[in-house]
């Protein structure tokens, strides 16, 4: 880590020579992450724009010949069918989201601020649930799926998506530890439920820990292909991650097309994620607290 | 195509027979299936299939097709890309589609609980081949989507650089031109595709090619305590992946391959051989600048008799909990009889007696090649293999211990091959006596 | 309404739904799994049959199903890699920096892509003349080139890296967002007392978020015990990368055992809870 070490100088010249080494040091570790986080992606994009036959012949980071060759865009959006993928995505992660949501928030209200007996334990319940390895669990989940009468229909993932995890709550209860209990205890002064609060104080103020749920929860949701491939495999509800692997297999496997289809299915969440990333870094809830 | 196994094998189909009777190519119009109503059917079914890559396109027109004969039928597609892990996962309920594929690996004794019987096998193999893999009683519950057979597809001009005309015949000639490859030109003589897994399985298909002997899968094979020592058929087939993957003649990392590019470096005379099945070559051959470049031989063998084995690929089948059996029964009929699947997105022979066979396999009329069905098993020891092999965790169809070969043959494990094939050998013959026992 | 039927009121209202699903979806399933570990069942027969503890002695008397626990290693190494490198990038994001939000944006992108992705990108990142053999030729690092997943004793390393690649944005953003929870003014008291950037993660930060951090290694070891998909998708487990849990698959799916495959996870379920809280049991030491 820079700057390690804790003495602090006293020199104002060795100070800035040392604050500008960290300078450069900090910033060349961001560089070298940036890289290290883009160019493998890269490979990606310069392959979505190459031909068949261009993308056998070259290597993989040679940039494509024709920059806008979008033949393998329209290729995979068309016999995809990611418009039914991309409709059935949206709806599946609106309402789980939603969901997921205000039950995560929910619990970790009543966690954050109730006394209760088996607190402790609920909390222990949801870390202990995450630590499932759902992978050999599943045989047992679907036949439960089905009982239910949930099977190739929409309810199915959203219900398994809905289940809070756990990582949800604990960012809840890092932003509800910053929230004063003092707001609580004046809007009770004034008479208001503990429902009101909720819903009218709390929920607000979380909203920074509420984006970054949705950013997190929606990456996983958006990207599960497993799911809807197990619990909806009726082809009207195919969703835009099971688009993908439409095109790969034993009978053929065209990456540049499945490439393009990447990139199709990032840009999204890429846009999702520009658009929302403010909120996440500034901390609201401290404002509150003064107001 | 299908990565599992096609062990049970298919009565006398009679290839060589049919090549020179000089097939009449079959009308379309299939005799009514036995046991089908007269009038016409009607509902909504739901076909299940295993072809992801087609699914909305060329299904979408056998759909089509399908509905100018039979209107009042609905069909919906549904494609699973891990055909056989998901649907055994659906068939604990009753949903699982109205028309499937019969996942290899449900033993044939609980067949009839989740498959409506197609007919008698009695009347049923007059008109088709391949029913066996499915019979259960004297009844047919599965009809075979096409006939594959396995061997080795090469690329003629690279085995004429190396300086062959002729295919080999023996292993040690097949070695020999394999060496020859490495020497004389870029060529990667033998691909395993060892990265994808699943093509390592088609090695198990040739068994019946080494072993010269068209019981050895099914009758000699479960009665036989030296499945995997030195001579016997198991031994000697994958003695040559490991000679190969030992002496330099594989990919450079086989770690890192990929499929797709593969089958385009064959087409390109970049590889010199792969071990696939007949699906395989129509695709090759469609990327193939010079399709005739592309050929197909028998796995070699140093048996005295070559016999090129036909296996059934997936077979077709109707859900036991099916409410619109007859609409379902209407589509297996016309999907196997009209939709052409078996011979062209199939890639194999079709299962309809005396239809027409595939170009490739002309070149072998008056050859001392035989294309033969492998001996179904006895009717006590009917799935027997698969019970010994999956109890030992040997998976004869499955990818891993080909990989480990050929990670050792790269010297990556410090095992022999010697090593591996008892391992193997001393977990077969404890799960025969197991599996024995408890019969 | 009194605060005190309130009170229960909406604990009972707010947990009732979250609890359902959690008992219906998570522990029903792990209850049933419970029961096939007695069982030989093989996942679609009808019948089955009760074989009492014959599938946990197979496991524990085979040492081919727990030598594979070695791979894990490799994965618990890479989580503190992983958590270092996302706690360094979200604290120094979470201070002045030119092109902040480029930077969070880059570095959280990986955790973006979907696995079907990720095999492709590094299938090609590792292959000879790959990706990543072009960017260390670039560099003049020749000498480092190997064949990254066919040499035994890097194999696992490449696929933690691998690993590691794809969940650190993850862990950052996290990271971050919790960072962006303390309030501005104790950095800003901290700065007049003249705290340098170190004292400030180790006296400010790191108390502040050490719930999320200690939940984020409970989760990334509990990860590496179970590691899955990444060697799954790659490599399939071969060549000396089958974990625990690949095997677990393989022997429901491949050879019809789901009576044994579910001893294998209700073994490895135990086994995570029990690091899990060996790992609790030190955190509250620390104290």
């Amino acid at each position: 880590m820079q700057a390690a070490k804790p003495t602090v100088r006293k020199s104002a010249r060795s100070h800035t020579l040392r604050y500008t080494a960290a300078a450069i040091l900090k910033y060349a570790s961001l560089t070298i992450g940036a890289l290290a986080a883009l160019i493998p992606i890269v490979v990606v994009l310069f392959a979505s724009l190459k031909t068949g036959g261009e993308y056998s012949s070259t290597g993989p980071l040679t940039p494509p010949g024709n920059w806008l060759n979008f033949d393998n865009y329209t290729k995979a959006f068309v016999n995809g069918k990611m418009l039914v993928g991309f409709m059935n995505t949206m709806i599946i992660l609106i309402v789980s989201i939603i969901g997921a949501t205000l039950t995560g928030s929910m619990i970790a209200y009543i966690l954050s601020r109730f006394q209760f007996r088996g607190k402790k334990l609920l909390l222990g319940a949801f870390l202990l649930a995450t630590l499932i390895p759902s992978v050999t669990t599943q045989v047992a989940t679907f036949q439960i799926i089905n009982d239910l009468n949930l099977f190739n229909t929409r309810l199915a993932p959203i219900v398994l998506y809905l289940g809070t995890d756990i990582i949800a709550v604990y960012i809840f209860l890092q932003f509800l530890d910053t929230i004063a209990v003092s707001l609580d205890e004046s809007a009770m002064l004034d008479g208001a439920s503990y429902f009101k609060i909720y819903f009218r104080i709390i929920l607000p103020l979380l909203l920074p820990a509420v984006v970054t749920v949705v950013i997190i929860k929606g990456v996983s949701i958006y990207n599960d292909f497993y799911t809807p491939f197990l619990y909806m495999p009726k082809t009207s509800l195919q969703v835009i991650s099971t688009a993908l692997f439409k095109f790969k297999g034993p009978y053929g496997s065209q990456w540049e097309v499945i490439c393009a289809a990447i990139i199709i299915t990032i840009i999204p969440t890429l846009i999702a994620f520009l658009s929302l990333q403010k909120y996440i870094y500034n901390g609201f809830a401290q404002g509150s607290e003064k107001g | 195509m299908k990565t599992s196994k096609s062990i049970l094998g298919l009565v006398a189909l009679t290839l060589t027979a049919s090549l020179f009777a000089g097939c009449s190519s079959k009308e379309s119009d299939a005799p009514a299936a036995p046991g089908a109503a007269d009038s016409t059917p009607k509902g909504e079914i739901t076909v299940i299939t295993q072809r992801t890559d087609i699914v909305d396109t060329v299904f979408q027109d056998y759909a089509k097709k399908f509905n100018e004969k039979y209107p009042d039928i609905q069909v919906n597609f549904e494609a699973l890309a891990n055909y056989e892990d998901q649907i055994k996962i659906r068939m604990n309920t009753n949903d699982y589609g109205d028309v499937l594929l019969l996942p290899t690996s449900i033993p044939l004794a609980d067949t009839p609980t989740f498959f409506e019987p197609l007919g008698s096998m009695e009347e049923m193999s007059k008109q088709y081949d391949g029913l066996e893999e499915r019979e259960v009683d004297g009844k047919a519950y599965g009809l075979p989507i096409t006939i594959n057979y396995s061997g080795v597809i090469y690329n003629k001009s690279v085995f004429e650089k190396a300086g062959y005309s002729e295919p080999p015949k023996t292993i040690e000639e097949f070695m020999q031109v394999l060496q020859a490859i490495k020497d004389k030109t870029d060529a990667v003589p033998l691909y395993t595709n060892y990265a994808a897994g699943w093509p390592l399985t088609q090695w198990e298909a040739v068994l019946t090619t080494v072993a010269g002997d068209k019981e050895y899968v099914n009758v000699k094979q479960p009665n036989t305590d030296d499945n995997f020592v030195p001579g016997a058929p198991h031994y000697e087939l994958y003695k040559v992946m490991y000679d190969a993957a030992k002496n330099g003649l594989i990919e450079e990392d086989p770690t890192t391959t990929d499929w797709e590019s593969s089958k385009a470096d064959l087409a390109n005379g970049k590889i010199g051989t792969m071990v696939l099945g007949s699906w395989a070559i129509g695709q090759i051959k469609g990327i193939a600048p010079n399709p005739d470049d592309i050929g197909f031989m028998p796995f070699p063998t140093n048996a005295k008799e070559r016999i090129v084995p036909l296996a059934d690929d997936y077979t077709l089948g109707i859900n036991v909990n099916s409410e619109n059996k007859e609409a379902a029964r209407a589509w297996v009929n016309w999907f196997i009889n009209e939709s052409g699947y078996p011979t062209t997105e199939g890639g194999g022979i079709s299962p309809v007696k005396g239809a027409e066979l595939p170009e490739i396999l002309k070149q072998f009329e008056g050859t001392d090649i035989k294309f033969e069905t492998q001996t179904p098993a006895e009717e006590k020891q009917k799935g027997l293999v698969d019970k010994i092999d999956k109890d030992a965790e040997i998976g004869l169809w499955q990818p891993d211990f080909k990989k480990t070969i050929i990670e050792a043959g790269i010297g990556n494990r410090p095992e022999s091959y010697d090593d591996i094939m008892k391992g193997l050998n001393d977990a077969w013959v404890k799960s025969r006596a197991k599996v024995g026992a408890a019969e | 309404m009194s605060y005190r039927n309130q009170r229960i009121l909406i604990i009972l209202s707010f947990t009732i739904i979250p609890i359902a699903l959690l008992f219906v979806f998570a522990y029903l399933p792990v209850v049933n799994m419970f029961r096939y570990s007695f069982t030989d069942w093989n996942g679609y027969s009808k019948t089955f049959e009760y074989v009492g503890f014959e599938n946990y002695k197979s496991i524990f008397t085979d040492p081919k199903y727990f030598s594979v626990f070695k791979v894990s290693l490799y994965y618990f190494f890479a989580t503190f890699a992983q958590m270092g490198l996302a706690l360094y990038f979200a604290t120094i994001l979470s201070f002045k920096v030119k092109g902040k939000n480029f930077f969070k944006g880059i570095l959280f992108f990986p955790y973006l892509l979907n696995g079907v992705a990720i095999g492709f990108i590094f299938l090609f990142f590792f292959k000879p003349d790959g990706t990543f053999d072009t960017v260390l030729q670039a560099l003049g690092l020749d000498f480092l080139i190997q064949k990254w997943l066919l040499n035994p004793h890097i194999i696992n390393v490449s696929l933690a890296g691998a690993s590691v690649w794809r969940y650190m944005g993850f862990n950052f953003i996290v990271f971050l967002g919790a960072i962006s929870s303390i309030s501005k003014d104790i950095y800003e008291a901290s700065d007049i007392d003249g705290a340098n950037r170190w004292h400030q993660f180790r006296h400010i930060i790191l108390p502040s978020i050490k719930r999320i951090v200690q939940l984020n290694i409970i989760l990334s070891i509990s990860g590496a015990i179970s590691a899955f998909d990444i060697p799954y998708i790659m490599t399939g487990g071969s060549n000396g990368s089958n974990t625990f849990v690949i095997q677990t698959v393989d022997v429901a799916f491949k050879y019809g055992k789901v009576g044994l495959a579910s001893a294998m996870a209700v073994v490895l379920l135990f086994i995570v809870v029990t690091v899990t809280l060996i790992q609790q049991f030190f955190v509250k030491e620390d104290k």
